[in-house]
């Protein structure tokens, strides 16, 4: 069980809103089986920046997609307020469907190519949003316009868009459902260095207005700035988790340090610090 | 080793990028212009990082370097590209064929793509060794397999038969930079190498660059957006910014006390700095499209520091800022200690 402490964001948490209790996933059979999670357990308190961190192949993204009701755990549970997310074996039956939205890796493959930005928000927005908060398009013009999107650019289709843009304009796609989690599946790993400035900076309001961010990525230096708790995840099991600092300051496991010395630029931060 | 040991003896540039321009005719008449214009040197047995936004024209640039504009329907309508002092832009596909590979090697952006999925890695390689060359066939298995040792792939001899799709990502960029270097080039152009790979194996590509760089003397340009990696890796910077070159210098220099508002901004968004929850800097407004750029500075409209004369005329050049660090910025006088 991972200790809470309190957030960089603010007051202590301690309730779970999202929890996922000895999940497992194998993909295929026999001799050929890939064991992807091997009975691993997380939570997420409203309100928190969770990181889960591992090299490719580990099995972040498959936890990523078991919370987000997208791979159904062959072991375990995934439980949104202490409830199954599964219902009649489906996950997220019906208004609860909106409560997790994901936000992928690849911006380009996750758009719509014939769509203009306004549109793919707006068809969002009509399918899970509240009709009391008036004309979809306008809803979605806001949502927009907050992620730093002009209304100039939202007639725009993917490809005339930037990879920063295109990956907000994903993040709007995923909050007009009023989302209380986030999953981002290696969100800035795309994108040019400021625009992973903008997007960084648009998640630390979303986490100050009392979104749950999951984060995962390769990308320790992402997860260190945003999130308050990190996983260290490997071939299907967390080696280490623990306050993101206290990771950084002092990792335990060989795996954990051997990542963190990964990251360039340390020589300059070192010199700065 | 380099084609010509000797050379790298001597002080002289390995690459000079005169007042380069690039762009594609789109009609007889309507030209975009993607880089107007480049001007930097790459000295021998040197690391030059280049950086800079999509579309600020680095990969273009790099195109100029191997000769494969064409293929994005571009061409060079100013400039030169003084390679050994040969001028690359004057270079017609067959004289490219004695460069390209031979003297200039190439390191893929996607390495998941790059490598041919129906080709084993053995034969790959023996192809890159093979080109301009009349090499027998047991010395071409045996270079192969030294390439192989090179660039630290374990089991040389499983991988050799291998094909690329049951290679990780990693070895495969690996296996990339082998043919790269098979032919003893002068230089290695590696554009964004490390895109989309994990950080542990962006270490270990990284480590490989720099030693290939100090036994072989090779020159290598490393394209990246990521001014942390570049910091950690390179021994010169090239900022480009909206298809010219905005700022060159020594990393120290470059990355402690930038001297052009767009690398200070850059430097303010790097993550790897900032404090956590603290708001990053980032840029104001979008990177102007390319080649509708503003007049005078292309900065001007996402700057700090803004005067009137960085709104009119043409695109300021490069001039000296300290030893061997050049700034395109009017005003480099203002940015003071609001710098870092």
């Amino acid at each position: 069980m991972p200790v809470f402490t309190p957030t960089f964001w603010g007051s202590p948490v301690a309730e779970a809103l999202i929890e996922a209790k000895d999940v497992s996933v194998t993909f295929g059979s026999g001799s050929r089986a890939v064991h992807a999670v091997k009975g691993v357990s997380l939570e997420i308190a409203a309100g928190e920046a969770v990181g889960i961190v591992g090299e490719s192949g580990s099995g972040k993204s498959t936890l990523a997609r078991i919370l987000a009701g997208l791979q159904k755990p062959d072991t375990g549970e995934v439980l949104f307020e202490g409830q199954s997310i599964y219902e009649r074996g489906k996950a997220y039956r019906g208004d609860k469907r909106r409560l997790v939205q994901m936000v992928f890796q690849d911006p380009y493959g996750s758009l719509n190519p014939r769509m203009t930005a306004l549109s793919t928000v707006a068809e969002a927005v009509r399918v899970h949003g509240d009709k009391s908060e008036g004309d979809p398009k306008d809803v979605s013009l806001k949502l927009l316009a907050r992620m730093g999107i002009s209304e100039r650019d939202g007639g725009k289709k993917p490809r005339q868009l930037s990879g920063g843009q295109r990956q907000r304009v994903s993040v709007a796609r995923a909050l007009s459902a009023n989302p209380a989690v986030l999953l981002a599946d290696e969100p800035t790993s795309a994108i040019d260095q400021s625009a992973q400035a903008q997007l960084l900076n648009l998640f630390r309001g979303l986490l100050n207005d009392g979104l749950s961010i999951a984060l995962v990525s390769h990308d320790l230096g992402v997860i260190h700035y945003l999130t308050s708790r990190v996983y260290v995840m490997k071939d299907g099991v967390f080696v280490e988790s623990g306050p993101t600092q206290q990771i950084f300051d002092h990792p335990r496991e060989a795996y954990t340090q051997q990542l963190i010395a990964s990251i360039p630029g340390r020589s300059l931060r070192q010199e700065s610090a | 080793m380099s084609a010509n040991p000797m050379l790298s003896l001597t002080a002289t540039n390995l690459v000079e990028i005169h007042d380069l321009v690039i762009g594609i005719q789109r009609t007889r008449k309507d030209r975009l212009l993607i880089v107007d214009s480049a001007n930097f040197d790459i000295g021998r047995a040197e690391i030059l990082g280049l950086v800079g936004e999509s579309g600020s024209g680095k990969t273009m640039v790099c195109r100029s370097l191997i000769g494969t504009l064409k293929r994005r329907s571009a061409s060079v309508f100013g400039g030169t590209v003084l390679f050994d002092g040969m001028d690359l832009t004057k270079l017609d596909e067959k004289g490219w064929k004695n460069v390209r590979g031979h003297r200039i090697g190439y390191v893929p952006q996607s390495a998941l793509t790059g490598p041919n999925p129906v080709m084993t890695v053995g034969k790959q390689l023996a192809e890159a060794v093979r080109r301009n060359r009349k090499t027998k066939a047991p010395n071409v298995k045996k270079r192969v397999m030294e390439l192989l040792d090179l660039v630290h792939i374990r089991r040389p001899e499983i991988v050799y038969s291998q094909y690329p799709s049951q290679l990780s990502g990693g070895m495969r960029q690996r296996v990339m930079i082998a043919a790269a270097i098979a032919q003893d080039p002068d230089i290695v152009v590696a554009d964004e190498p490390t895109t989309g790979l994990d950080v542990t194996v962006q270490a270990g590509i990284m480590k490989l660059l720099k030693e290939i760089r100090s036994e072989f003397s090779m020159s290598v340009v490393l394209v990246s957006h990521d001014l942390a990696l570049i910091d950690e890796v390179c021994d010169r910077i090239v900022v480009m910014h909206a298809g010219t070159c905005v700022e060159v210098g020594p990393v120290a220099d470059v990355a402690r006390r930038p001297m052009h508002p767009y690398t200070i901004a850059l430097n303010r968004s790097r993550i790897d700095i900032a404090k956590p929850g603290e708001p990053l800097v980032t840029i104001k407004g979008n990177p102007p499209a390319v080649g509708d750029w503003p007049s005078g500075c292309r900065f001007n409209e996402r700057c700090d520091w803004t005067q009137q004369d960085c709104t009119v005329g043409e695109s300021p050049p490069l001039h000296s800022v300290g030893p061997g660090h050049l700034s395109a910025c009017l005003h480099t006088d203002l940015l003071g200690e609001s710098r870092g």
